[in-house]
């Protein structure tokens, strides 16, 4: 049991060679060739899963940017409007007043032009009243009771007339 | 004949440093584990090697008794 | 007792008879068995390995990767980062050792039950150990570390350079042969049941833990030296 052959001894490490070369071509080689496909995929599929969370921020903040000019563009419309609204509201109030105040002078004058008018026909009345009455006094005997008859019954001809 | 089965009597003495050796280790590993439990897979690696080597004394005293017998 | 262990360790291990050169060419039971081991064990590799995909895996396929992967992790770590260029040799070691320790369960005589293939082993072993020294270190570095730790000691690690592979090959085939001669007494014994559970033991259990030392050792070696 303990002869030592050194030609089996050498068929046995041939043998441990084989096997080795077959295990490291065949099965570890193989094995390897898959292993390190499948990592590779999985580090591109990686890779474009980054890439597109990246693609999908950049989309959002330009979004976000679009979001917030559209936001500041509606509140300058809205001031704009809110400015024409108050420009329009001073405008027509202003014109209003205007317009009163062109009312208030007219009416005024019209009745400035009025009084004017009632006091020259006034005027025009005691003149003729007056010319009448020098002229009924002219016509008259002059005696101091009738003279101031007269004027009694002149002065109460105008307050009569006024009055009417 | 009778010396031959002396001799191979006193080769399988190696048994008993074999069995000495396997306790002392496998007496450290369990207090090893007592008071580590979480290395318990090292503990138990270095356990498994040790008392093969261990055993080792105690198969070269088998082979040698066997030659004995068998050589003589 | 002393026939059945006649019977068994001294009869004659050549299988084939080559008519010249004297003996010398014969070829023994141990080789013939390996080569079936390889026969199988290629045979399997290349089916196993037949149409791998990247994709949608077999269960077949999941299981050798996964195997692959545990062997490999397992000797990486007993070997360490620096030599793990070695680890392909010694997974192969460790499978061919664990193969050759179980095929007793079919009826084989294990060919690691002869001092020939754990011989052939060992010297493969011991020949990596120091070519990894000499690839690392280069011929003087590898000239100078017998002189350590002191030069003193020179002696006895040249004598290491005999007893490692010796102790190697001698763990091996006494653990196996030891085994192989238990079961057989064990056989002629009891003949039923018995023998079936301590095949368990010793073919089973047994040829691993030796495979998994042997190859525990041999790394261990190669580490040393790399380093």
């Amino acid at each position: 049991m303990l002869n030592i052959s050194i030609f089996n001894i050498v068929c046995t490490i041939l043998n441990l060679l084989i096997l080795y070369w077959v295990f490291r071509k065949f099965l570890f080689g193989r094995v390897d060739a898959i292993l390190e496909r499948r990592r590779e995929e999985v580090d591109d599929a990686n890779k474009a899963a980054d890439k597109a969370i990246e693609e999908a921020r950049a989309t959002k903040k330009e979004y976000e940017e679009k979001i917030s000019l559209a936001d500041e563009e509606k509140q300058q419309i809205l001031a704009d409007i809110k400015k024409q609204g108050y420009d329009e509201y001073d405008r027509i109030i202003a014109d209003a007043q205007k317009k009163s105040q062109e009312i208030i002078t007219e009416a005024r004058h019209n009745a400035e032009t009025e009084a004017d008018r009632t006091r020259e026909i006034y005027a025009a009345e005691l003149k003729e009243m007056v010319i009448d009455a020098a002229t009924k006094i002219a016509a008259t005997k002059h005696s101091s009771a009738e003279d101031s008859n007269l004027y009694d019954k002149f002065i109460d001809e105008a307050v009569a007339n006024k009055n009417g | 004949m009778n010396l031959t089965a002396i001799g191979a009597a006193i080769a399988a003495f190696t048994g008993i440093g074999a069995g000495i050796g396997i306790g002392l280790a496998t007496s450290k590993a369990t207090d090893a584990v007592a008071r580590q439990p979480e290395a318990d897979g090292k503990i138990m690696k270095l356990l498994l090697l040790g008392c093969a080597l261990a055993e080792a004394t105690a198969i070269y005293g088998f082979v040698i008794a066997i030659m004995i017998i068998l050589f003589s | 007792m002393k026939e059945l262990l006649n019977e068994l360790l001294m009869e004659d291990k050549t299988l084939i008879h080559v008519p010249f050169g004297n003996g010398f060419f014969d070829i023994y039971t141990s080789v013939v068995v390996t080569w079936i081991i390889m026969a199988v064990v290629i045979v399997l590799v290349l089916v196993l390995t037949s149409n791998l995909k990247v994709h949608n895996i077999s269960r077949r396929q999941a299981a050798l990767e996964s195997a692959v992967i545990w062997l490999r992790g397992a000797v990486g770590s007993m070997l360490g980062e620096e030599a793990a260029a070695y680890t392909d040799y010694i997974v192969t070691v460790l499978v061919f050792i664990a193969l050759s320790n179980m095929v007793g369960l079919f009826g084989f005589t294990p060919p690691t039950m002869d001092l020939n293939v754990t011989l052939a082993l060992s010297i493969m072993s011991i020949v990596l150990v120091e070519a990894a020294g000499i690839i690392t270190k280069g011929t003087k570095g590898w000239l100078k570390s017998f002189a350590q730790p002191m030069a003193a000691i020179a002696f006895m690690n040249v004598l290491e350079l005999l007893i490692r592979p010796l102790s190697l090959c001698m763990r091996l085939f006494g653990n196996i042969l030891g085994a192989t001669v238990i079961m057989e007494l064990a056989k002629s014994v009891v003949p039923v049941l018995f023998p079936a559970a301590l095949s368990l033991y010793f073919d089973l259990f047994d040829g691993a833990i030796q495979a998994y030392v042997f190859c525990f050792l041999t790394s261990l070696y190669i580490k040393e030296a790399v380093e």
